[in-house]
């Protein structure tokens, strides 16, 4: 058996579970949030994507053991406080993307990584950071316009607000 | 111009029975209508019909009738709706529907979600429900105020007179006893508000906040998690089998023998995954023991010739089939339909019911499904339908549901059944491998016949064996079902849908079809036989361009009625992708397709480097009708083009001695973001109803590319997956 002690989305989280369980599986089962999807158990697909201190993971791989004392946040965790979406979510509503949606969550939480450090992708940046995850409906373009769309959103978000504007 | 409908001319049966103080009336669909109460029914909700209801708090709920895998019916049929209350789409709830006899589709007359036929059969169905709930709202405030029902109108979910507004909640009780009228009056296209011009998506919200609810998601409490161990061998059954070690497991409370499948149930679903690994079964492997995908395939190539099969089309006469014959044989594989949400359910069993939570794309056949296979009676299964993380025909069958009833039957636990990849990608129903011979005959440059011979197994013969329970008074023996399944095998449509029926013109037409009698597990999977028979079909068009020295356009359209959409769309898509006119380094491919009632025809630009093809660009367009949500179409249009796209450069299922070689999306891959060119979706202005959008977009995409492929390299490529040498 496994101790876990670990911060998720915020909030401290204390439990046993059987050594070696995923990560995923530890969310989805113990914890009941189930927006972080199961979709191939060998880290192929992204559908289980999460961030571990900001980095992203496949969490159907990922030994849950190995997050004790770090920060994990998932799809659930992104929006603010008071509901007001992540830009990445705002830009994925305008876009239209998802379709049946099951892959989203791992699409957005790759999506919002990206971002985290690069504030301006270029397709070439988009392919690379997101040729992990498998969209069966093929929402790919829509993606890829979404992440452009909330690089634009993010720098409106994170912008200080001006002098002159808060005047106005 | 008002289009009034007349519901007694449908079949519409009205009822004035109160049943739970609701307002009922039925439609009364395939002649087996039964009255309320409808599923989800409020007993303090106005219910007009099996579809709508406006609870005592004013909400409006619509009953998703349909399954939503993507293809956009939560908005669209809420759209639907929405027109004929003159409210906005996102005002209106929407729930999944359990099943009901109203529910059940004119043309396939069972409750199911597929054939790219949602929109377009439930276009009147819905706004007809839609405008009889309007058209008692308005009647009952009319009658509360006293004034003429022509004064009263409708906006934004509320009821507007000259004095002001009155809300549906405060109407009901009037409504009530508000007689049903005889026709009701649909709102004219020129008028439409939302139809044509809803673009937002209702379920993206809850889809990107991760809070929407798939089958997979679930909870029930103290559910335990089953997985199964099935035979690696596709028909198989477990023999004997070893659990003592398993059993020690931690977390482990069951390993049993399930219908041949070794069933590990558990606390949560790691533990029966590790458990399950430690099970040793000794395994029958079933009648494919020695069958391979490549045994197959030499079967129908001497099937092709030592069978003449039945005549499905001839029109002309053979006598005009004059010149030099020309034939090609052309190939597809086995394909896997892959949802990203592997099959998963929850069953709870009890000594008087079932109940099953899921995602599914069928819910009549599998109600009969799962009451054949545990001996309840259909009346006593329920079950409740859930977003489904992908569909493409996969969730048509009812193979997932049956397992987890029959492990929570036998096990005695409510379960809760979770597929993995492996078990996924290796027990499919998958769509069927084929083999045709084109033929043609060219005199001089004319081409003056057309002929196709298809070697196929038969999706109809599988299926109308397994549904028939359904479709049939129980009554009917089963020698019976037996006998229709041959019957419908004979002539599977699905053998030769594409092929036949085209508007090409040529003095001579025919197609044969041979059926294969063994053959894997198979299915419906999205486009069914479009998805290989575009590709027969427009590749060889392609060639008789070629051969004849024309441009693949120009042939086309001198070999089409002037007036059809083929044209119209081939046109179109040439003016949009500058046919002829590549960029430099690339090369054009053309297709156009007809299918499930829309007409799409699609540019392919690529270039080829060594063995590697390089998709560039996809220039779509479609004509389908009035489109009703017309970005939904578009998504539609992209989606199709990928999962083509996978087809036709990837996919490919193997089989050796009945055992699928694929297990994951390592060995059995699905494009990717890095590898999706621009795809440009145009949608042909129509004032005409909607027909299909969910299949369409796929089958013009292989055709487009192996042509493309044509032009870049002079290689003709007559398999799928494409694959230079």
């Amino acid at each position: 058996m496994a101790e876990l002690s670990f911060t998720l989305n915020g909030q401290a989280q204390s439990l046993t579970v059987d050594s070696g369980t995923p990560l995923l599986w530890v969310l989805r089962e113990h914890l009941a949030m189930t927006g972080t999807k199961f979709g191939c158990g060998m880290g192929l697909c992204g559908a289980c994507t999460v961030h571990l201190d900001g980095n992203p993971i496949r969490s159907c791989s990922y030994p849950a053991e190995f997050v004790s004392g770090r920060h994990i946040t998932t799809i659930e965790g992104l929006a603010a406080k008071d509901d007001t979406l992540h830009p990445v979510q705002q830009a994925w509503l305008e876009m239209n993307v998802p379709q049946c949606g099951y892959c989203q969550s791992g699409q957005i939480m790759s999506a919002v990584a990206l971002l985290a450090t690069n504030q301006s992708p270029n397709d070439a940046d988009i392919d690379a950071a997101m040729s992990g995850n498998i969209c069966r409906c093929g929402t790919y373009p829509r993606i890829r316009k979404a992440i452009h769309r909330a690089a634009e959103l993010s720098v409106q978000y994170y912008q200080p607000v001006t002098n002159a504007e808060a005047e106005s | 111009m008002s289009l009034t409908s007349n519901l007694s001319r449908r079949n519409f049966i009205k009822s004035t029975a109160l049943l739970g103080g609701g307002l009922a009336i039925g439609f009364n669909l395939s002649g087996c209508s039964k009255t309320p109460p409808y599923p989800n029914m409020n007993p303090t909700s106005l219910q007009t019909n099996a579809f709508l209801q406006v609870t005592a708090e004013g909400e409006v709920i619509l009953q998703l009738h349909k399954s939503e895998m993507g293809q956009g019916v939560y908005t669209g049929l809420t759209t639907l709706a929405a027109e004929e209350l003159k409210m906005s789409p996102a005002l209106i709830t929407v729930q999944h529907a359990e099943f009901h006899p109203d529910f059940r589709d004119p043309e396939f007359y069972v409750m199911i979600t597929g054939g790219s036929s949602s929109i377009r059969l439930s276009y009147d169905t819905v706004r007809e429900a839609a405008a009889t709930l309007a058209a008692i709202l308005k009647s009952a405030a009319a009658q509360q105020l006293n004034v003429a029902e022509s004064s009263i109108s409708l906006r934004d979910g509320k009821l507007v007179h000259a004095g002001g507004e009155i809300a549906f909640a405060d109407v009901i009780a009037t409504a009530r006893s508000v007689p049903v009228p005889e026709l009701v009056t649909l709102t004219s296209p020129q008028d439409f508000q939302y139809i044509g011009h809803f673009n937002g998506r209702l379920d993206a919200l809850a889809k990107v906040t991760g809070s929407s609810q798939f089958g997979i998601d679930v909870q029930y409490p103290k559910a335990m998690t089953a997985v199964l161990i099935r035979s690696p061998h596709l028909g198989g059954k477990a023999k004997s089998f070893d659990a003592i070690a398993a059993l020690a497991k931690s977390g482990v409370r069951s390993v049993l023998d399930v219908d041949g499948a070794i069933a590990v149930v558990a606390d949560t679903y790691w533990q029966a995954r590790q458990a399950a690994s430690a099970v040793t079964v000794e395994w029958d492997k079933g009648p494919l023991a020695n069958v391979s995908s490549e045994s197959l395939r030499t079967e129908r190539y001497d099937l092709l010739d030592s069978e003449s099969g039945k005549n499905v089309e001839e029109v002309g006469e053979v006598g005009a089939a004059t010149g030099d014959t020309i034939e090609e044989i052309y190939d597809v594989p086995y394909l896997a339909h892959a949802t990203m949400e592997p099959m998963n359910a929850v069953a709870v069993v009890g000594p008087e019911s079932i109940e099953v939570w899921t995602g599914n794309q069928s819910p009549d056949i599998a109600l009969s499904a799962i009451a054949d296979a545990t001996g309840y009676k259909r009346e006593q299964v329920r079950i409740h339908n859930q977003m489904l993380g992908g569909g493409f025909g996969r969730r048509i069958l009812s193979d997932y549901l049956v397992e987890a009833a029959r492990v929570a039957q036998l096990s005695g636990y409510p379960i809760k059944l979770v597929w993995s990849r492996e078990d996924d990608m290796q027990n499919d129903f998958y769509r069927p491998n084929s083999t045709v011979r084109m033929s043609a005959t060219i005199d001089g440059n004319n081409v003056t016949s057309l002929q196709s011979k298809v070697v196929a197994p038969s999706i109809m013969g599988q299926f109308v064996g397994a549904v028939s329970n359904t479709l049939m008074p129980e009554w009917v023996p089963n020698g019976l079902h037996n006998t229709l399944a041959g019957l419908a095998a004979s002539s599977d449509p699905a053998a030769t849908e594409g092929l036949i029926s085209s508007e090409y013109q040529f003095p001579y037409k025919r197609t044969d079809y041979v059926m294969q009698e063994t053959t894997i597990p198979i299915g419906y999977w999205r486009s069914v036989g479009h998805s290989q028979n575009a590709f027969f079909l427009e590749s060889f068009v392609d060639e008789l361009a070629r051969r004849t020295e024309q441009d693949p356009l120009q042939f086309r359209l001198s070999h089409l009625p002037a007036d059809s959409k083929q044209r119209r769309v081939l046109e179109e898509v040439a003016k949009r992708a500058s046919w002829g006119s590549p960029e430099p380094g690339q090369f054009q491919g053309i297709a156009v397709h007809e299918s499930f009632k829309s007409m799409v025809a699609q540019v392919v630009s690529i270039s080829v480097e060594g063995t590697k093809i390089k998709v560039h660009k996809v220039v779509c367009v479609v004509e389908c009708g009035l489109a009703v949500n017309p970005d939904i179409v578009v998504a539609q249009m992209e989606g199709g083009v990928i999962f083509a796209l996978t087809a036709a450069l990837k996919g490919e299922i193997t089989v050796v001695d009945g055992a699928v070689q694929q297990s994951n999306f390592h060995n059995y891959e699905m494009l990717r973001l890095n590898e999706t060119p621009e795809i440009e979706v145009h949608i042909i202005e129509s004032a005409e109803p909607p027909t299909g959008v969910g299949e369409p977009g796929v089958p013009p995409l292989a055709p487009a590319l192996a042509n493309a492929v044509f032009a870049a390299t002079g290689q003709r490529l007559r398999q799928l997956p494409l694959r230079l040498a």
